[in-house]
């Protein structure tokens, strides 16, 4: 097995004790922090996603997994940064206001992340002004991700799209939208550009609207 | 038992009320059944054939408020009813809930959770004294409610996931059930809880004379269950059968309450040995039914809005009726937003008495 490949195992199986150990042995092995990311990290989280899809695996294998890719990051980073390897875009993620539910959010935050985007987290009760603060102050951010999980604020969504749009911020934004209630047809009728039925689609979807 | 031909003019004779705590809800006229409604429904768990489908109109449910959980979490069935603004705040184990009015329901606010290490929960947590509620006070108060001619069903939310959840926040608690490191420290929690909801049956038993125990325990989001079967097997049935064993050693029913598109994890609930268990909508029923019936009893419930006339009332009950009565093994409950109860109620036992009659 060579060394991208057991990162890749370590990745999928949740081994985070020993991730940091094999990304230092690929590192001093002359593999590329760009290889080891995208090849080891990202393609094994990517496997991670299409289980959880297919109910091969669950939220604890997917949430174990993301734990033990954080760790080979956090070896990475350095090379990362030295090495101009940079993150597939900038994500603002949050709960729209007057809901407190954070698990999707979280969930998809993670796999997000997971998928080589940087990800800026808002939280749970997010009003629209929120987002377009956040907006404002990441300039070069290329998708919002807004979650519901409650009938009564799917509204939140549109009218939090509809800020986005009225603070003439929404060019060049992709936003996309989940949540228990939210179908693809709601996601069409209020304007957003995507929407996922689940964690590991969002990271999908995330990646498609990034291009 | 022996089969007792339907005597519709003698058995729609109403001998009696049974009365409701809601407010203002009317009684429920108590029909002149062959044998009680309870008697039925336990021939059902008994795993015999019933007369008629056991259904939620053979019960009282009791959410007493002198327990922290339900107020809580905002659902209390009480003579002394709550008034919703003052649902939410601390439960059993002071953790703080948010009711939010317009979801009737509560959380815990994430992002601080009491226990921020399972491997030292004992630190953050301390078990209550259910010694210490006035037990006697709240008995009284719901003594001319309950009746030994019907089921009295007590509500114990938060059960044993969710309580973790509510301790750690939710992917504390999902990777606290995988991970080697806190496994151990997870399994001495759902034994100490164990041990405490042993307790608290027993209060209910000494004092409401409750018959079944609707134990909460959500395993799963709409679209899957949040862990697999071994996880479940490995983590949560040891415990749900003690929970079991300790209703049964009582001569109660323990029916859980698991919401989720849960359908791969019934084989869990079979061998931990629940009695019922109530699949949301988003469930294949009918599959669940006819693979697992013989095993478990399935609770389905009607939808009956809020503004239907009696005649669609009627058509309602007869369309579930059609699609279940078959079964014999299945237990009718409604979210009975609209309709009138006592017809409801009526139509389910005529047909299903016709029905089942064979």
């Amino acid at each position: 097995m060579s060394k991208i490949e057991a990162i890749a195992l370590a990745v999928e199986e949740g081994k985070s004790k020993i991730i940091a150990g094999l990304v230092e042995e690929a590192l001093s092995e002359g593999i590329s922090a760009g290889e080891i990311l995208n090849n080891g990290m990202i393609k094994a989280m990517g496997v991670v996603g299409e289980k959880f899809k297919n109910n091969e695996i669950f939220v604890p294998e997917m949430l174990i997994a993301a734990r033990a890719m954080k760790k080979g990051v956090e070896v990475l980073q350095p090379h990362l940064s030295a090495s101009g390897v940079e993150p597939l875009g900038k994500v603002i993620i949050g709960t729209v206001v007057g809901d407190l539910h954070d698990i999707g959010k979280n969930l998809v935050a993670m796999m997000i992340e997971g998928a080589g985007f940087e990800v800026t987290d808002l939280g749970v009760d997010v009003p629209p002004e929120k987002f377009v603060e956040a907006i404002k102050d990441n300039p070069d951010v290329k998708i919002v991700a807004l979650s519901s999980l409650l009938t009564t604020t799917m509204p939140a969504l549109k009218e939090t799209i509809d800020a986005i749009e009225k603070a003439g911020l929404r060019e060049g934004i992709k936003i996309m939208v989940g949540g228990a209630p939210v179908s693809q047809e709601h996601a069409d009728s209020i304007g957003a550009d995507g929407y996922a039925p689940d964690a590991a689609s969002a990271a999908d979807l995330a990646k498609s609207l990034a291009i | 038992m022996e089969r007792i031909p339907f005597d519709i003019d003698k058995e729609m004779q109403i001998i009696g009320e049974f009365k409701s705590m809601l407010p203002r809800a009317p009684g429920l006229p108590k029909l002149n059944t062959p044998i009680t409604p309870k008697e039925n429904y336990k021939l059902l768990f008994e795993g015999k054939r019933p007369l008629w489908m056991p259904s939620a109109f053979d019960s009282i449910t009791l959410i007493p408020r002198i327990i922290p959980d339900n107020i809580a979490r905002g659902f209390v069935i009480d003579a002394d009813p709550l008034d919703l603004k003052d649902a939410g705040g601390k439960d059993f184990f002071g953790i703080e809930w948010v009711y939010v009015e317009k979801v009737g329901g509560s959380m815990v606010q994430p992002g601080n959770p009491k226990v921020p290490d399972i491997t030292r929960w004992e630190e953050y947590i301390e078990f209550p004294d259910l010694d210490q509620y006035d037990w006697e006070g709240s008995a009284a108060r719901h003594r001319e409610f309950l009746s030994p001619d019907r089921m009295t069903i007590l509500w114990v939310m938060n059960g044993l996931f969710e309580r973790l959840i509510s301790f750690m926040d939710f992917e504390n608690a999902a990777l606290a059930i995988v991970d080697d490191d806190e496994k151990d420290s997870v399994h001495r929690l759902f034994d100490a809880l164990c041990d405490f909801y042993d307790k608290l049956f027993e209060k209910y038993m000494t004092y409401y004379d409750a018959d079944i125990i609707l134990f909460h325990d959500d395993w799963g989001s709409q679209r899957a269950p949040f862990f697999s079967l071994s996880t479940c097997r490995e983590m949560l049935v040891p415990y749900l059968s003690r929970l079991v064993e300790s209703c049964h050693k009582r001569g109660m029913y323990l029916d859980f309450h698991c919401c989720g598109k849960n359908e791969i994890l019934v084989p869990a609930m079979i061998e931990a040995g629940v009695d019922a268990w109530t699949p949301q909508e988003m469930n294949d029923r009918h599959m669940i039914i006819e693979k697992y019936g013989d095993k478990l009893n399935i609770g389905v419930r009607m939808v009956i809005p809020m503004e239907a006339t009696e005649d669609e009332v009627v058509d309602i009950v007869e369309s579930f009726v059609k699609e279940y009565g078959g079964y014999g093994n299945v237990i009718g409950g409604a979210f009975a937003f609209g309709g009138n109860q006592t017809v409801i109620r009526d139509t389910l036992y005529s047909l299903t008495r016709q029905a089942y009659n064979v």
